[in-house]
C-alpha cells in the first residue's frame, strides 16, 4: 500500500512539468498580448515594460526562467494587469474562499446525495423513489448560471429571505453562504444521487447480502454496514470528477454571486489577457485538481479490498 | 443474421435488427420518446428559422423596450406599461402626500403623449411579441430561436468533430496496441487530468478581438472533448479486436482498414450513439457558460447563454428577459438527456434498465 502511494505521489511530478510547459507554450503562441489593448504604448516605454517582465529574451530562456521560478521557488511571477500585486499574493488572497465554498459544497452533495440515492433505492418506486429522482434530472439539466439566477430571482428578491450578493462578513454573517452552496451543490447532488442510488440497487441484489440475510442480522445492520460500504464505492470514484465539475463550476457561482475567489479572478485575467495571472491560475487549479484524485485513488484503496496494488 | 432463422420448436423466426429492436424499446419508454419529439421539434424549428414569420431578432425598436410577454400589439402593451408607470406616481402624489413628486407625474404624462404620437406613427406598433421583448427592444422570441441554433449548431458539430476524432484515435489505439497505444493513451490520461473547461477558457481568451469567435469556440470546445469517446472505442476494440469473426475476416485476407472500418467500428456504434446524445448537451451547456462568461459567441450573435447572461441583468425587473431563455435552454437540455438515457436502455445489451 505505502509502495502504491509513493508511485502515485511521483506520477504526479511528470504531469504537473507537462502542464506547466504546455500552458506555458500555449499561451506565448498566442497574438497580442497584455500590453498591446487598446491604447498604443509609446515604443520606448513598451519596450521597458517587456525588459522588466524579461520578455525580450527569447522564448527558451523565458521559459527556463519560469520553470526555475515556480518549481525552485514557488513564485508565480508578477500580474502584468494588477500592479505592484504578485500572482502568488493574489491567489492566495483568494484561493481560501473558492476552496471553502468547494469543500462545503461537495460536502453537502455528497450527504444529500448520498442519502436522497440510498432512501431511493430502498423505497424503489415509491413516490420518495419518484421524487429525488424528479429532482435529480432538474439538477443534471439545469445549468448552473441558470440554477444561481433563478434562486437568487425567489430567495433573494421576491421573498427577501437572503441576500443577494456577497460573500462572509461579519455584516450580512453566514447566510451568504447558502445560496452559492447549494448552487454549486445540486448538479453534483443529482449525479450522485443517481449514482448511489443505481449501485445501492445492485448491492442488494448480491450474494453477500442474502448471505449476510439468511445469517439472520438485522434488517439496520445489513443495510447500515454491508449494503453502503459497497455501495459507496462508485460514488467515492465520482469524487474525482466530482471536485473537478466543482472547480470550474464555481467559476460561475462565484460571478454569479460576486464572491471574491479565484474563478473569478480567472476569468478576469482571461478577458484582461493577464497572461502571467492566468497561467498561475491554470497551475495552482491543476495542482489541487491533481493532488485531488491522489486522495481519491488511496481512499478507493483503502474502501475496497480487492483492489491490488502492482 | 441468417434469413431462414428457427426457434427451439422449429418455427421460423423474423429476424430483427439491431435498429428495429432498438426502436421497439425506445418506443415503449414514455419519456424518451418525448424527449426525441421535442428535440425533433427544436431542430425543425432552428432549421426553418429563416422562413417563418419571426422579427429581426438583431433589429432593435427604443419604443418596445423591456415589454412584457403578451398577446397583445406591442403599442397597447407599450402604453400599457407606461399608464402603470402613471398610475402608481399618481397614487403616491395624492394618497400618500408625496407632493414634491409632482414634476415627475407631469413629466411622465408629457412622456406618455409623446410614446402615443410616435406609436401612432410607426407601424412596427402592431408587432406582437409573445415573449417580451429585451432592453433593446429586439423580439424575445426570434432571439431565443436564433440563439438556439447557435447553440445547437455548436453541440453538434461539437460532438461530430469530438466523435470523428476520438473513434480514430481510439481504433488505432486499440488495433495497434503496445508502444502507439501506450503514448495516446498516456497522452490521454495527462490531458484528462487538466480541467477541461479552463483550457477552454484560455483558448478563448488568446483569440484576438474582434475574430469571428464562434468558429474558435467550435475547435476548442472540440479540441477537448474527444478523450472519453478515444478511451471508450479503444477498450472495445480491444475486447473485440480477438473474437472469431475478426480472425475471419483476416483469414480471407481482409485488410487493417477494412478490419477496422468494416468489422469492428460498427460493433461499436451503439456505444458511439448513446456518448454522442449524451455528449451533445453537455456541450450545449459548456458553451453557455462560456458566452454566459462573456468568452464565447461575439455579438450581433448570441447563443442561450447570451441571453440567459443578458437576462440577469434587470432580472428583477424584468424577469422574462432570464426565464424566456433559461426555459427554453432546459427544456431542450431535459429532452437531451431522456432521449440519451432511452437510447442507452435501447441500444445497449447489458442495461440494467432494460426490459
Amino acid at each position: 500500500m505505502m509502495k502504491f502511494i509513493i508511485r502515485r505521489l511521483l506520477s504526479l511530478i511528470p504531469t504537473m512539468f507537462i502542464i506547466i510547459t504546455l500552458s506555458f507554450f500555449l499561451i506565448h503562441i498566442a497574438p497580442g498580448g497584455p500590453f498591446s489593448g487598446e491604447k498604443k504604448l509609446p515604443p520606448h516605454v513598451l519596450a521597458n515594460i517587456l525588459k522588466k517582465y524579461h520578455m525580450d529574451e527569447p522564448l527558451g530562456a523565458q521559459y527556463l526562467r519560469y520553470l526555475n521560478d515556480v518549481i525552485l521557488h514557488f513564485d508565480l511571477g508578477p500580474s502584468y494587469r494588477y500592479e505592484d500585486q504578485s500572482v502568488n499574493g493574489l491567489i492566495s488572497a483568494t484561493m481560501p474562499r473558492s476552496i471553502f465554498l468547494g469543500f462545503v459544497s461537495l460536502l453537502l452533495s455528497v450527504a444529500l446525495g448520498g442519502a436522497a440515492g440510498i432512501i431511493s433505492a430502498l423505497r424503489q418506486n415509491k413516490w420518495q423513489d419518484y421524487l429525488s429522482m424528479s429532482v435529480a434530472v432538474i439538477g443534471i439539466s439545469v445549468p448552473l448560471f441558470v440554477i444561481g439566477p433563478v434562486i437568487q430571482l425567489i430567495f433573494a428578491m421576491q421573498l427577501h429571505w437572503l441576500p443577494v450578493t456577497g460573500w462572509i462578513n461579519s455584516r450580512a454573517g453566514w447566510v451568504t453562504l447558502i445560496m452559492p452552496a447549494v448552487t454549486l451543490a445540486f448538479p453534483y447532488f443529482a449525479y450522485i444521487a443517481r449514482l448511489s442510488r443505481g449501485s445501492v440497487l445492485e448491492v442488494l441484489r448480491s450474494d453477500y447480502i442474502r448471505t449476510a440475510r439468511a445469517k439472520g442480522l438485522k434488517e439496520s445492520v445489513v443495510i447500515g454496514k454491508h449494503v453502503l460500504k459497497g455501495a459507496m464505492l462508485p460514488v467515492v470514484s465520482y469524487l474525482g470528477p466530482a471536485f473537478a465539475g466543482i472547480i470550474t463550476g464555481s467559476i460561475v457561482v462565484e460571478t454569479v454571486f460576486q464572491i471574491p475567489g479565484v474563478g473569478r479572478i480567472f476569468v478576469q485575467s482571461a478577458l484582461n489577457r493577464d497572461y502571467t495571472l492566468i497561467m498561475g491560475d491554470i497551475i495552482t487549479y491543476s495542482a489541487v485538481l491533481v493532488f485531488a484524485n491522489f486522495l481519491v485513488d488511496v481512499i478507493y484503496g483503502f474502501l475496497d479490498p480487492r483492489i491490488a496494488y502492482k | 443474421m441468417a434469413t431462414n432463422a428457427v426457434n427451439e420448436f422449429n418455427q421460423q423466426v423474423k429476424p430483427v435488427s439491431l435498429w428495429a429492436d432498438a426502436w421497439k424499446r425506445l418506443r415503449k419508454n414514455r419519456m424518451s420518446l418525448f424527449g426525441l419529439w421535442v428535440v425533433g421539434i427544436y431542430f425543425l424549428v432552428a432549421l426553418a428559422a429563416p422562413i417563418l414569420p419571426l422579427y429581426d431578432y438583431t433589429e432593435q425598436n427604443l419604443n418596445h423596450v423591456n415589454l412584457p410577454p403578451s398577446l397583445k400589439p406591442a403599442g397597447v402593451v407599450a402604453v400599457a406599461q407606461e399608464q402603470k408607470a402613471i398610475d402608481q406616481i399618481t397614487d403616491l402624489v395624492k394618497n400618500q402626500g408625496r407632493a414634491d413628486l409632482q414634476p415627475n407625474l407631469d413629466q411622465k404624462i408629457a412622456e406618455m403623449a409623446q410614446l402615443q404620437a410616435s406609436l401612432a406613427a410607426d407601424p412596427t406598433s402592431n408587432n406582437v411579441y409573445i415573449f417580451g421583448t429585451d432592453y433593446l427592444g429586439r423580439d424575445m422570441l426570434s432571439r431565443v430561436i436564433y440563439g438556439g441554433r447557435i447553440s445547437m449548431m455548436i453541440g453538434l458539430v461539437g460532438t461530430i468533430t469530438a466523435v470523428l476524432v476520438g473513434i480514430i484515435i481510439g481504433a488505432i489505439a486499440g488495433y495497434a496496441g503496445g508502444r502507439l497505444d501506450n503514448f495516446l493513451m498516456r497522452f490521454v490520461d495527462i490531458m484528462y487530468g487538466l480541467p477541461y473547461m479552463l483550457i477552454v477558457i484560455i483558448l478563448m481568451s488568446m483569440v484576438p478581438q474582434g475574430t469571428n469567435s464562434t468558429v474558435v469556440l467550435f475547435v476548442a470546445i472540440a479540441l477537448v472533448s474527444w478523450l472519453t469517446i478515444a478511451r471508450v472505442v479503444r477498450g472495445q476494440i480491444i475486447s473485440l479486436k480477438n473474437s472469431e469473426f475478426v480472425e475471419a475476416a483476416r483469414s480471407m485476407g481482409a485488410g487493417t482498414g477494412r478490419i477496422i472500418f468494416r468489422h469492428l467500428l460498427p460493433n461499436t456504434l451503439g456505444v458511439i450513439i448513446i456518448f454522442s446524445t449524451l455528449q451533445m448537451p453537455s456541450f450545449i451547456m459548456n458553451e453557455s457558460f462560456l458566452s454566459f462568461l462573456g468568452l464565447g459567441v461575439s455579438a450581433p450573435a448570441a447563443s442561450w447563454g447570451t441571453l440567459v447572461s443578458e437576462g440577469v441583468q434587470g432580472m428583477e425587473l424584468y424577469p422574462w428577459r432570464l426565464l424566456v431563455p433559461a426555459i427554453a435552454m432546459t427544456l431542450f437540455l431535459f429532452a437531451m438527456n431522456f432521449l440519451g438515457d432511452g437510447l442507452r436502455d435501447a441500444l445497449d445489451p447489458q442495461s440494467k434498465n432494460r426490459a
